[in-house]
């Protein structure tokens, strides 16, 4: 799916030394909600973020076993408001900014999928986020999509701001060792932090957040051996 | 509201100070407001009643669509009208009231965090089980939400309402839930509520916020509704520190209060029962610690407390 999804479940699987191999999915017509990439292991195919995370917790790899009981509430509760706040926004970065979806998403999404699900998928996944932007946000007192827009912008522009203060100078979320957090908020920012689009106004808010960047480029050099430079 | 709608906003609600007649706006209590309504209001009445901010509860039928952005409550104060809690939050705040500027930054990004878990999780799945759900849709929604109007147009305004709401869950991801997947997560939304609270009077240690006005309204809504079955309610139940956390909230700033800023304002089943209690079946009811109703609560013949088994027995010899 977005970026944001699939980023995160790799960096899991890194931190906690799952052996992971990205395979690309050759029947996204079978997925239930185009939420490609998922995870298949012996047959089981699972494809929602959190339930992929419980999937490798109860395989015993485990990133979470020295957080305490109210820990594992706080990430539950970061993890709504990445998606309350953060997600419209993301999702409109990728997939409903026309330059961007045109210039970037679409071309980077649609070399990594089969044709003909290339000329189709792109455009379906650019009218859900559309539409789910909409119904969650749009409604009065905000009547025009430019309003909508910059409603969502504003919120994810806070949700940052939060992210950064509650980060603050520790390494990670948790202290010295990355748990699920780590990896749910890496998954939401390293996309917007790396991928070069036209328009860039969240990227900009992000990279006045130093400790969120250096955040990101810590987990990029330790546990991704390569510097992303595309999506 | 755009930036600058919002200044303007915070400079009027800052320049006067809060009136006496202030009104906070609800569906009608006992035939018409649902569930996820009725949890909405009574967070916004816990938060005013923190603040010690005096408001009346109105109750009018149209209250949606007489809303700025078309959810209740709305609170109507001077000449300015703001629905739901975060804005009235804001709102309050401009006139210099605030039950969080005592926390630190990191408290306060964890009180947000926590308000987005309610809002992403709890809220959700109440609309899931008003709307999705085809049971409860059929007993008690459809008959609830357009109780007011004539036939049709109760049916269409239900059904257009039902179509959004699903439109809705279906773009997040809700629809192809199944009502077992649902608790689950409202089970998971508690275990996380219950073990951020752990052994503390409120959230933040010794004074209240706006997160235990918004989990007081939908933990205490969730507990005294009573709907087709009571997995609901029962995945409340399991922690025991959120029944003692909503008791100790009702006592706090409800209890002693007229009716209508009463926290026992649930939503009445269509259901219920019409047979007249037998006396000796009352009086072998145990007393349930769970009960948090009042005496004014609607439902007297399904709960077993003493309250209302003394309720009870007083209808029985008029």
């Amino acid at each position: 799916g977005h970026g944001g999804g699939s980023r995160g479940r790799e960096a899991y699987a890194k931190f906690s030394g799952a052996p992971l191999t990205v395979n690309t999915i050759n029947n996204s017509w079978s997925t239930p909600k185009a939420d490609v990439p998922v995870l298949i292991s012996e047959d089981t195919v699972i494809s929602q973020p959190a339930k992929i995370l419980n999937f490798l917790r109860k395989q015993r790899y485990n990133a979470d076993y020295e957080l305490s009981a109210k820990q594992g509430a706080d990430t539950l509760a970061y993890i709504a408001l990445l998606e309350e706040k953060l997600l419209p926004a993301l999702l409109h970065t990728f997939w409903v900014e026309a330059e961007n979806y045109c210039s970037v998403t679409k071309p980077w999404f649609a070399s990594r999928i089969p044709f003909p699900l290339s000329l189709y998928l792109p455009g379906k996944m650019s009218r859900e986020a559309l539409n789910r932007i909409l119904l969650t946000r749009g409604g009065p007192p905000l009547y025009s999509l430019t309003e909508v827009e910059a409603q969502i912008y504003r919120d994810a522009k806070e949700c940052l701001n939060l992210l950064s203060k509650r980060l603050g100078t520790s390494q990670f979320f948790f202290g010295n060792t990355p748990t699920t957090l780590d990896a749910f908020v890496f998954g939401f920012l390293a996309p917007v932090y790396k991928v070069c689009f036209p328009r860039v106004q969240l990227q900009e808010h992000l990279k006045q957040l130093t400790n969120l960047c250096r955040f990101c480029d810590d987990i990029l050099t330790c546990y991704f051996k390569l510097t992303i430079t595309d999506g | 509201m755009s930036l600058v709608a919002e200044a303007f906003m915070n400079q009027l609600a800052a320049a006067e100070p809060w009136p006496e007649n202030a009104a906070l706006y609800q569906q009608l209590k006992e035939d018409q407001i649902l569930l996820s309504d009725n949890a909405a209001s009574l967070a916004v009445q816990a938060f005013l009643q923190m603040c010690n901010l005096p408001v009346r509860v109105v109750c009018r039928a149209n209250a949606e669509y007489m809303s700025p952005s078309g959810k209740v409550p709305f609170i109507h104060v001077g000449n300015q009208v703001v629905s739901e809690l975060g804005p009235i939050v804001q709102f309050v705040k401009a006139k210099g009231h605030s039950l969080s500027d005592g926390l630190d930054e990191v408290q306060k990004a964890e009180m947000k965090a926590y308000m987005e878990l309610v809002n992403n999780m709890l809220l959700t799945a109440e609309l899931y089980l008003q709307w999705c759900d085809d049971v409860t849709v059929e007993e008690i929604t459809h008959p609830r939400y357009g109780s007011p109007y004539p036939w049709p147009l109760n049916r269409i305004l239900s059904y257009q309402k039902q179509w959004e709401i699903r439109r809705k869950m279906k773009a997040i991801g809700w629809a192809g839930k199944s009502l077992e997947q649902v608790l689950e997560d409202v089970d998971q939304c508690c275990q996380a509520l219950s073990q951020r609270l752990g052994t503390q009077p409120y959230f933040f240690n010794k004074q209240p916020t706006e997160l235990d006005a918004l989990v007081f309204g939908h933990l205490f809504t969730i507990l005294t509704t009573q709907l087709i079955t009571d997995e609901l309610s029962e995945k409340v139940k399991n922690y025991g520190n959120l029944t003692a956390f909503c008791r100790r909230i009702e006592q706090q700033y409800f209890e002693g209060h007229d009716k209508d800023g009463s926290a026992a304002a649930s939503a009445r089943s269509a259901k219920r029962s019409e047979s007249d209690p037998d006396l000796n079946k009352i009086w072998s009811q145990i007393f349930t610690p769970e009960c948090f109703c009042l005496a004014a609560c609607q439902m007297p013949s399904s709960c077993k407390c003493v309250t209302h088994l003394g309720v009870q027995l007083v209808e029985l010899m008029r």
